[in-house]
């Protein structure tokens, strides 16, 4: 009788449409020459029984090493829909292990398939790019000039994909900017702003802040500050996060200061304060920080320093340290 | 025995207290080792288990260390340790060699017992054969062989052929009955186990990868909360800097003016006295140096000085030279006068001429006198008597003309004017006086 007991090797099976497995080292050389083959349906059952073996780092690195990438590269531009959809989960499953992709200029060969009018791998395609995107892939992504495209391709596209997208473009735009705001993204990204969809909200908020972090960027936030503050008390605590962050840059100069002042953003920063759970914590204490170096946000802060000194029991470490510098700048005197 | 040990590698060892003892003489009475050829001293017990002749002959006693005879006992401070007396007893020598033929004998026989091969014959000799079927060579080196194995890449194996094997045998059929075989539920349980079981573990997998992703984008999420949150402050305090500096650049800016407006203004105080210091004194010096070099004039005065004195000196100017003309005039009558009575008394002898000049001076005087007062009254108006004067000169010119003598030196002490009365000055003395009369008339008509 079969014996119950868990193995630590996958469980053998049978699929007729994956090709079959060589043993231990030999497996990859082989698919490797598989997948170079002419015939359609032996690259197909290559690709199928590589997607299985791809899930285990070793065997991605060793892939690397043997110089798949190359093959899958040329594959992604296959006449076969099915190909390219299996070579674009492929190159999804190995960029989650992180095991220096971006070397062999996968962004690239990527960005030639985004333009694909089969919807199936344009469902795929972003995900590659967006978990290859930080930090090292910024650099990639910018220097193949892919943002306008994708900052085109977030208006028509669906809500999976424009999560993506955004992700994408939360990293990339940390590096550099001014392509983006070349290329109209405030508007784009205020339209998001209001979506109906919470993921899409709060990705589109960390856009706004990875936008925020450079000057140039500050002035362009500072139009969308109304937003963001009725933003802050929205139910999902992701967007309030995001819209914090946002917050906290754009409030750096001084016109986004008045802004937000003007917007009333401290009842609501300081809601998120006092909420000891909330992820947004860091960044409500430094925007009202930030806030509290104007002479009406001192005033009205100077009531609520009693929250700020319950933050400064905080386990977390930042958090003190934020709750002590606000504390600092609020009981400021210019004498 | 004190200490045991059932298995002895190197049996001397094995009891410290016997091995010393072993080879020397026991005190008397001692039992002695049974086993054969043993010379050691065991106590109480029959055979000793150290020495190696006896380890395989009887099995090991074990004795109380308390009751060992050969532990030393008693006072040990004043026990004089006599451990072997070279001296012998003769018994215990006779015993002792005894022993030894005993030994020797009995290894004697233990050598004829055994067999050996008969020794070769004349001529002959042993050799060592091996009688097998094949020769072996023998070698106390074991002979070793490496070998090596190892599988190497797979050639691509053609995939296995599906093997039907030939028909073989006859066939014969069977029915088999419901339940005769096995029981389907009891049966299935285990694969059903095993399939439920590897699926649900492939879930379990999958699960865990997404997991694990899952977490590793919470870590990094964190992470990237924190990197904002420092950026922000970063960025924050180069605002409030930057907002500082310019701050103090105005600041500084202000006070640079403030500082050059103060200067400028004391300069300007300080200019502003000078000036009214220095000027104060201006009016009165500009009055003083004006009025010094004569812009603040009496009209009046001005008007005469610049009009009537001018008239005036021409008018006395014009006055004078016509004066000047008539003594010029007068000059020329003397002189032409002296000249002719020069050469008329120097043709004529000296007496007849010192009467008549008397008497001619006298009627000159007289006629002198007479313009003397015609003269002093034309003085006040002198304007109006201009034609007169040059008459009365002429006729005072040639009455003086005839009356003079040779110019000899004449008493000059009343002339006061030389100029015109050069001439005269070589008259004589004998007209002197005539002479006097002539130039006190001319003095007055100067001094008019």
């Amino acid at each position: 009788m079969a014996s119950t007991r868990i193995s630590a090797q996958l469980p053998p099976d049978i699929d007729p449409t994956k090709a079959p497995i060589a043993f231990g080292r030999r497996a990859l050389p082989k698919l490797n020459e598989e997948i170079q083959s002419p015939e359609p349906l032996t690259q197909q059952h290559a690709l199928m029984a590589l997607c299985d073996l791809v899930h285990d780092p070793e065997k991605v690195y060793q892939a690397i090493q043997i110089g798949f990438v190359e093959n899958l590269k040329t594959l992604l531009l296959h006449h076969d829909s099915t190909v390219r959809q299996k070579t674009t989960e492929i190159l999804c499953i190995m960029a989650m292990h992180n095991v220096g992709l971006i070397q062999k200029g996968v962004i690239s060969a990527l960005a030639e398939l985004l333009d694909d009018p089969a919807e199936i791998e344009n469902a795929l395609i972003p995900s590659p790019m967006s978990l290859l995107s930080p930090p090292a892939g910024a650099a990639d992504i910018l220097h193949a000039g892919l943002i306008p495209l994708l900052m085109f391709k977030l208006k028509s596209e669906l809500d999976e994909i424009q999560e993506l997208i955004l992700d994408t473009l939360s990293n990339c735009l940390r590096v550099e900017a001014s392509e983006a705001l070349s290329s109209g993204a405030i508007t784009i990204l205020k339209q998001k702003l209001t979506h109906s969809s919470v993921t899409i909200r709060s990705k589109a908020a960390r856009v706004l802040l990875a936008i925020g972090t450079h000057p140039e960027g500050k002035v362009v936030v500072g139009e969308v500050i109304p937003v963001l503050v009725s933003l802050l008390e929205d139910t999902d605590p992701e967007v309030q996060a995001s819209a914090t962050g946002a917050l906290m840059f754009a409030t750096v100069k001084p016109q986004g200061r008045f802004s937000a002042l003007g917007a009333e953003a401290i009842p609501p920063l300081l809601k998120l304060v006092a909420g000891e759970t909330s992820k947004a914590r860091l960044s409500a204490i430094k925007t009202l920080t930030m806030l509290a170096e104007l002479p009406e946000g001192r005033r009205k802060l100077l009531d609520h320093t009693d929250m700020f000194q319950q933050c400064l029991n905080d386990p977390c470490e930042a958090v003190k340290r934020a709750a002590e510098i606000a504390i600092c700048v609020i009981k400021w005197k210019p004498y | 025995m004190s200490f045991p040990r059932a298995a002895h590698g190197n049996g001397g060892i094995g009891v410290a207290v016997t091995a010393g003892l072993s080879a020397s003489q026991s005190p008397a009475g001692s039992p002695r080792c049974r086993g054969a050829g043993c010379a050691s001293v065991t106590a109480a017990v029959v055979v000793c288990c150290c020495c190696p002749c006896c380890r395989e002959k009887e099995p090991v006693r074990y004795a109380n260390l308390m009751y060992d005879r050969r532990v030393v006992r008693g006072n040990t401070y004043a026990l004089q340790v006599v451990p072997a007396s070279t001296q012998l007893d003769l018994f215990e020598i006779q015993r002792q060699r005894e022993a030894r033929r005993r030994a020797l004998a009995r290894k004697r026989a233990k050598e004829q017992m055994q067999l050996r091969t008969p020794e070769p014959v004349e001529g002959r000799e042993h050799v060592h054969v091996q009688t097998e079927l094949y020769l072996e060579e023998i070698s106390d080196r074991i002979i070793e062989v490496d070998m090596e194995c190892q599988t190497d890449a797979f050639l691509d194996r053609p995939p296995t052929p599906f093997f039907i094997p030939a028909k073989t045998g006859r066939d014969v059929a069977t029915q088999i009955e419901e339940g005769e075989l096995f029981d389907f539920d009891v049966e299935v349980e285990p694969i059903l186990e095993v399939l439920v079981g590897k699926t649900m573990e492939q879930a379990l997998l999958e699960v865990m990868e997404e997991e694990e992703l899952a977490q590793l984008w919470a870590h990094q999420r964190a992470y990237a909360e924190l990197r904002n949150a420092e950026l922000a402050e970063v960025q924050r305090l180069e605002e409030q800097d930057r907002r500082y500096r310019e701050e103090k650049e105005r600041r500084k800016l202000q006070h640079m003016q403030m500082l050059q407006k103060q200067k400028e203004t004391t300069e300007k105080i300080a200019a502003w006295a000078f000036a009214k210091r220095y000027l104060t004194d201006l009016i009165p010096s500009v009055f003083n140096n004006l009025r010094e070099s004569g812009f603040f004039y009496d009209p009046i005065e001005r008007d005469i000085e610049t009009e009537f004195l001018p008239w005036l000196m021409t008018e006395v100017e014009e006055t004078l030279e016509k004066k000047v003309l008539g003594r010029m005039m007068l000059d020329s009558l003397i002189r032409t006068v002296v000249e002719k009575r020069l050469d008329a008394f120097s043709q004529e002898p000296l007496s007849g001429q010192t009467e008549a000049p008397a008497e001619e001076p006298r009627p000159i005087d007289a006629a002198l006198q007479e313009a003397d007062e015609t003269e002093a009254a034309d003085l006040p108006v002198t304007a109006s008597e201009e034609s007169d004067q040059p008459v009365a000169e002429e006729q005072l010119s040639r009455r003086i003309s005839f009356q003079l003598e040779e110019p000899d030196r004449a008493e000059t002490e009343d002339l006061e004017t030389d100029v015109v009365l050069c001439p005269f000055r070589r008259m004589s003395l004998s007209h002197s006086r005539a002479l006097k009369d002539v130039f006190q008339i001319l003095a007055l008509l100067i001094s008019s």
